[in-house]
């Protein structure tokens, strides 16, 4: 049970990457914020099945994350609970129709930017101060990023750069909140089975994994493979660091 | 002993940068003690959440500029002094 006793936040969590790191953080023992754009009647009895299975409490908390009022409310909440939260995984992310740069509006990529990386920076304030105020040890920060934010490919420009602010956000608050006993990281999966990249054009897809060496997409249980170790103790020396899950790109 | 929201207030300051009592607090700025940096700021923050049961918004994290700017923001909270 690597999160005993730990209470996490993770956004995104109704399918994909998140729904999977929501499964193997109920399977080490943390109680779980699950967070999804709308509360719909499948969503409940999702997160109900998976709290029922590993007899831990997750509680649904269901807003769009671009809408800041509806995200301060929830947060307000979780702060009244009294609730002390050890984790953050900042999961949620967008990806907008495929194009060219050239062929790209700024307000396209301001629209994924603001998914990517604004509403997650907005989050993070809000949760990083309940952390403070918990003063618990072995606090954690994980952000899924992308290869493509490092190797700027295989996406589109606004979802590489995106990506790529997330993680120099990474590492900057590493070191602000570093005080506070908070880690953070993030992981940069490569190409994954997901809903995400089942739009990835097929000629684009196959040439990606045709440069890693095991020739395929992650499951997307191997990705939160990655974000269970950098939320747990098993990681508890590393901070501000990037860790690439792709296949070996 | 019913302790009232001033009060409450200025012990916030008291905790967060180690006065000697609450009457020092009353003409702090920001940045005008060496405790009131930017950490400082935070802890000062933290104390006011937990003793009013609040979450403050950022913007108003950012504009506490004084302990009399604070008194004002916090009445966007229903705290009353």
């Amino acid at each position: 049970m690597l999160l005993h006793e730990k209470t996490a936040i993770i956004t995104g969590t109704n399918r994909g990457i998140g729904l999977a790191t929501l499964e193997a953080f109920a399977a080490n023992g943390a109680k779980v914020y699950a967070h999804a754009r709308r509360e719909t009647p499948d969503f409940l009895a999702l997160i109900n099945d998976i709290s029922r299975m590993y007899g831990i409490e997750i509680w649904p908390v269901c807003f769009d994350l671009t809408d800041y009022d509806a995200m301060k409310q929830k947060m307000k909440e979780i702060a009244a609970s009294k609730r002390s939260i050890d984790i953050l995984v900042n999961n949620a992310g967008a990806v907008a129709d495929s194009s060219s740069f050239l062929m790209t509006s700024v307000e396209k990529m301001k629209a994924v930017f603001e998914v990517n990386f604004f509403a997650q920076m907005a989050l993070s304030q809000y949760v990083a101060r309940m952390m403070m105020r918990n003063k618990r040890a072995g606090m954690s920060i994980v952000n899924v990023a992308s290869a493509a934010g490092i190797d700027g490919d295989p996406a589109q420009v606004e979802y590489s750069a995106s990506k790529a602010a997330l993680i120099g956000a990474t590492k900057k608050l590493a070191i602000e909140l570093n005080g506070y006993n908070i880690r953070v990281n993030a992981v940069a999966p490569g190409v994954t089975d997901t809903d995400m990249v089942s739009a990835m054009d097929e000629g684009l897809m196959r040439r990606t994994l045709e440069k890693t060496v095991m020739n395929r997409k992650a499951q997307t249980g191997e990705i939160a493979g990655a974000i269970l170790f950098l939320a747990s103790g098993l990681s508890s020396f590393m901070t501000g660091q990037v860790l690439r899950v792709d296949g070996g790109m | 002993m019913v302790i009232s929201n001033l009060e409450k207030y200025k012990n916030c300051f008291v905790e967060a940068f180690a006065l000697a009592d609450g009457a020092q607090a009353e003409s702090l700025k920001y940045q005008s003690i060496q405790e009131w940096d930017s950490v400082g700021h935070m802890a000062l923050m933290a104390l006011l959440e937990d003793n009013f049961g609040i979450l403050l918004d950022t913007d108003d994290i950012i504009d506490f500029a004084s302990y009399e700017a604070g008194k004002e923001i916090l009445r966007k909270y229903d705290v009353a002094m």
